[in-house]
């Protein structure tokens, strides 16, 4: 049965549903599977035709777009009320995006200079409309001040993959069959078991079928062929592992993030948060079948332990950032001795932009998009969030670069070298900064 | 008594609007409303930004065309600070906006307009969407899937994203296409200029099937706003163009556009209404899009557009008022955007890496910057200090160019409705898909 599924757009720019199209071909696989009983973009129904459903009827609610109207705010409402799970979709639903910037003024200058001031008014005419309009709110805020969210996929706009991913795991599709063996069977270095060297390896509990590359390097198994039918005799060993995680070392976090993106199709790079427990939602209200819904007991207990884990610790879930993405060296052969302006000079492919004099969000903003501004020479402005919040974004990326990177100045000459902190550390998250600006 | 039809929300649009007819005791429309109940206040924001980081805001005001909100505000900031670029970046920005234009023309002829004809217009709402079309011509929904792929993808070899590009830079681009990646989008033009083509067909077969609603729905005399380089059509450069209800072509260089374009803020939109100064509001009330810039131009610039567009004048003359052929201007824009990407990638300009001047200096004052959007003219004023801080800007973009002109037509169409009986009796097709 075809799942129901709902997509809002609030105030924004439609591109995460323009990413979520640009899947393209790639779309067609799942979309016999989705039942759209509303989407403005694409689909004719229209506002009363949600209205009329059953709360909770309908089982995914994407919403795209932050809060700027009064009319935003009541369809996020209406979202909730009738929707199992929400997912903020995309960095204006997570965080409010460049537009939370208007934040730094009253909503009354905002309105004077839109509505008043432009040069092009030309004929008298002026003030706030008012006739049918849904009005401004005060403050531009991301969905979750408003209601509970369950997931966040985060970017602007969320990379294509990434999106169909999170879909298919809400579907509970799996990407490859699973096949009967677990990859222990084949592994290339059965004899020195990476369990007994103490690396977290998946083996035990994932598909054989590979080409064994990561083990014939000597690198654990990341789960990316999927779960086996049946599980490998050390996966004992791996249950035993996954309960002391509070303890394991940054590789093996890194492997973890990984099994949990490929293994179970859990777009955590794509920047899926595990805010809300998604699994027991879905299998609470869901006619679809998580993915661990078929899986041998031990499987699924060693991955809802994972999951759990990762919702308890979300600081968890912030190892990664884009420098761990990215191909540049850092250590390299070029210093920050100023803080460069982007229209300075051209930067070589090599070195850490950072290190070549940039501001580059990359070690400060979450993982997820595979640093696609880098590969075109720009500096990463930081849409896919902070991978920390609750603190001075300012003066934590200046800590961090000062700490890691090849930089010759002070922290306070470094800050004062940047003229707009805000525009520059807090271009996509601003709204979302506590206690406002 | 006083009849309210409401649509809420309109569908298959960009952006956020509900549509408003109000009718009196004996059926006469009394007003037209087309209601735009968003915007984000970009006028006011930037203030206080660098120049050069606008750039990289504004593609978020609409991820359909984010490439001409990256490129536009870049030449506007070139233009206050005197900053020349290469030929290089100048080749490869054409190329990256004709990449765009390519892939959202498709998406609208496929996704947003033809549900409507190839369904026929009382299709059932379920079933009038491209997800059907795609399910019941699959041949034509795998074209369509594989032209707009093409753009994307080249826009995201080019841009670095082909949602919220990155790549321009005030003095040039910061990377040149790698040549490999070229090679490989080269490998494909044959097919894509085939598939145009096509897609030109189809649309011709809709206009024939659809000739009594193109002839004779919507056709409403207004002005019209476009772009055109010494009278060609150009989406990346050149001066604005107004063409009069009567034909008459007006040229104003973008950083006169106070002198032409006017703004008029009505009680009932965000969304403000645009017209043409000198004649004033409502009167010079003007729409943009496809079928204005046919009318702007003297002629396209490729052969094959060209010809397209000489064959939709035979048909509806020079300069047409038929809302309908708007479908029509845009498959001939379509064409033209494909000749010219076919060109670009044969020019050893966009691999060369010399696509930055290195000597950018900021300076205090204003520039303007325009380009034409896949929905219509784009233009950004931008003000700047000595230090490159952005002191103001002022944005005109393709929902302010178009909303006046929509509810003018809208007006008469809704006039034509609910007055004339006019649809009554005209003539549809059977529809493609049933
Ligand atoms: S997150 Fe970015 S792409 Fe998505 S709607 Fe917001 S601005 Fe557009
Ligand atoms: S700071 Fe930027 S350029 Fe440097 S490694 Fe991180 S992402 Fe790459
Ligand atoms: S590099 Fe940074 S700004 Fe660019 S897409 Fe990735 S997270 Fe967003
Ligand atoms: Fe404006």
């Amino acid at each position: 049965m075809a799942v129901k599924v709902a997509f809002m757009q609030l105030s924004d720019c439609w591109g995460c549903h323009q990413s979520l199209l640009n899947n393209h071909l790639g779309l067609l696989p799942v979309l016999p599977a989705l039942e759209i009983v509303y989407w403005p973009a694409v689909v004719d129904f229209k506002h009363d035709s949600l209205k009329a459903r059953e709360n909770g009827s309908v089982l995914v609610g994407f919403i795209e777009g932050s809060i700027r109207t009064n009319e935003d705010y009541e369809n996020v409402k209406l979202m909730r009320d009738k929707c199992a799970l929400i997912i903020a979709f995309g960095s204006c639903s997570c965080y409010g995006n460049v537009h939370g910037l208007a934040n730094q003024w009253n909503k009354d200058d905002l309105v004077r200079r839109k509505f008043s001031e432009v040069e092009s008014i030309a004929d008298g005419s002026g003030g706030e409309p008012t006739e049918h309009t849904p009005g401004f709110r005060d403050k531009i805020v991301p969905v979750d001040e408003v209601v509970n969210v369950d997931a966040y996929i985060a970017g602007c706009p969320p990379k294509p993959e990434g999106i169909v991913s999170a879909i298919a795991f809400l579907l509970g599709q799996k990407p490859f069959p699973m096949n009967d063996l677990a990859f222990c069977n084949d592994c290339s270095i059965k004899d020195n078991c990476l369990l007994d060297t103490g690396k977290l390896c998946f083996g035990p509990i994932t598909s054989i079928g590979c080409s064994l590359k990561c083990t014939s390097n000597g690198n654990p198994c990341v789960g990316c062929f999927g779960p086996a039918k049946t599980v490998d005799s050390r996966a004992e060993k791996l249950i035993g592992m996954t309960k002391s995680l509070a303890s394991i070392s940054s590789g093996d976090k890194k492997n973890l993030y990984e099994f949990l993106t490929l293994f179970l199709n859990i777009p955590l790079m794509a920047g899926f948060d595990l805010a809300g427990d998604i699994l027991k939602q879905v299998k609470k209200y869901g006619s679809p079948s998580t993915p661990l819904a078929n899986l041998p007991p031990t499987t699924e207990e060693i991955a809802g332990g994972l999951m759990a884990f990762l919702r308890d610790n979300p600081d968890f879930t912030e190892i990664s950032n884009v420098c761990d993405t990215c191909p540049r060296i850092i250590g390299s052969k070029s210093t920050m001795t100023r803080v460069k302006r982007d229209y300075e000079g051209l930067p070589n492919m090599e070195d850490c932009l950072i290190e070549q004099g940039y501001i580059c969000m990359g070690p400060v903003t979450k993982a997820g998009c595979g640093g696609l501004c880098i590969t075109v020479n720009t500096p990463c402005s930081g849409c896919y969030g902070q991978t920390k919040w609750g603190v001075n974004q300012a003066e934590r990326f200046a800590d961090t670069v000062l700490k890691q990177f090849n930089v010759s100045l002070s922290k306070d000459d470094l800050l004062a070298q940047v003229k707009d902190p805000i525009g520059t550390f807090e271009k996509f998250t601003l709204a979302s900064r506590k206690g406002g600006v | 008594m006083v009849k309210v039809i409401e649509v809420e929300p309109v569908t298959r649009l960009e952006g956020h609007g509900g549509l408003r007819v109000v009718l009196d005791d004996d059926g006469k429309v009394q007003d037209v409303q087309f209601n735009i109940t968003s915007t984000r206040f970009f006028e006011k924001f930037l203030e206080g930004r660098y120049c050069e980081h606008i750039p990289r805001i504004t593609p978020r005001i609409c991820g359909i065309c984010p490439i001409p909100h990256h490129l536009t505000p870049t030449k506007a900031v070139e233009d206050a600070w005197g900053v020349k670029i290469p030929p290089a970046a100048y080749k490869l920005r054409q190329l990256l906006q004709n990449a765009k234009q390519y892939s959202s023309h498709t998406l609208h002829f496929y996704a947003l307009a033809a549900p409507d004809f190839l369904l026929g217009p009382f299709a059932d709402p379920a079933l009038r969407n491209v997800v059907h079309v795609i399910n019941k011509m699959p041949d034509v929904g795998k074209m369509a899937l594989k032209m707009m792929d093409f753009g994307q993808k080249l826009c995201a070899a080019i841009g670095g994203k082909s949602v919220h590009p990155i790549s321009a830079i005030v003095g040039g681009m910061k990377k040149p296409l790698d040549e490999d990646v070229r090679d490989k989008f080269l490998k494909q033009i044959e097919d894509q200029v085939e598939w145009a083509k096509k897609t030109v067909d189809i649309g011709l077969k809709v206009v024939e099937d659809y000739w009594d609603v193109v002839a004779n729905v919507g056709v409403v005399p207004t002005y019209y706003v476009g772009m055109t380089k010494n009278g060609i059509h150009d989406i990346y450069d050149g001066d604005i163009r107004i063409v009069s209800p009567d034909g008459e072509k007006f040229d104003y260089p973008p950083q006169k556009y106070l002198d032409a374009l006017g703004e008029h803020i009505p009680e009932h939109s965000y969304a403000t209404h645009m017209y043409y100064k000198p004649a004033g509001y409502p009167e010079g009330i003007y729409r943009a899009n496809t079928l204005a810039m046919t009318n702007c131009a003297d002629k396209m610039a490729t052969p094959l557009a060209d010809e397209a567009l000489q064959a939709m004048r035979a048909k509806i003359g020079n300069i047409s008022h038929h809302t309908f052929a708007y479908h029509w201007a845009r498959l001939i824009e379509l064409v033209e955007s494909i000749e010219v990407i076919a060109t670009l990638l044969q020019d050893d300009d966009v691999v060369n890496t010399d696509c930055k001047t290195l000597d950018v200096q900021p300076r205090e004052g204003d520039g303007v910057g325009i380009t034409e959007a896949p929905r219509g003219l784009l233009l950004y004023h931008i003000w700047s200090d000595a230090e490159g801080i952005c002191k103001k800007a002022n944005l005109l973009v393709a929902t302010n160019h178009n909303i006046a002109g929509i509810e003018k037509t809208l007006m008469h169409v809704a006039k034509q409705v609910f007055e004339d009986k006019a649809l009554e009796g005209l003539k549809l097709p059977d529809p493609w898909i049933k």
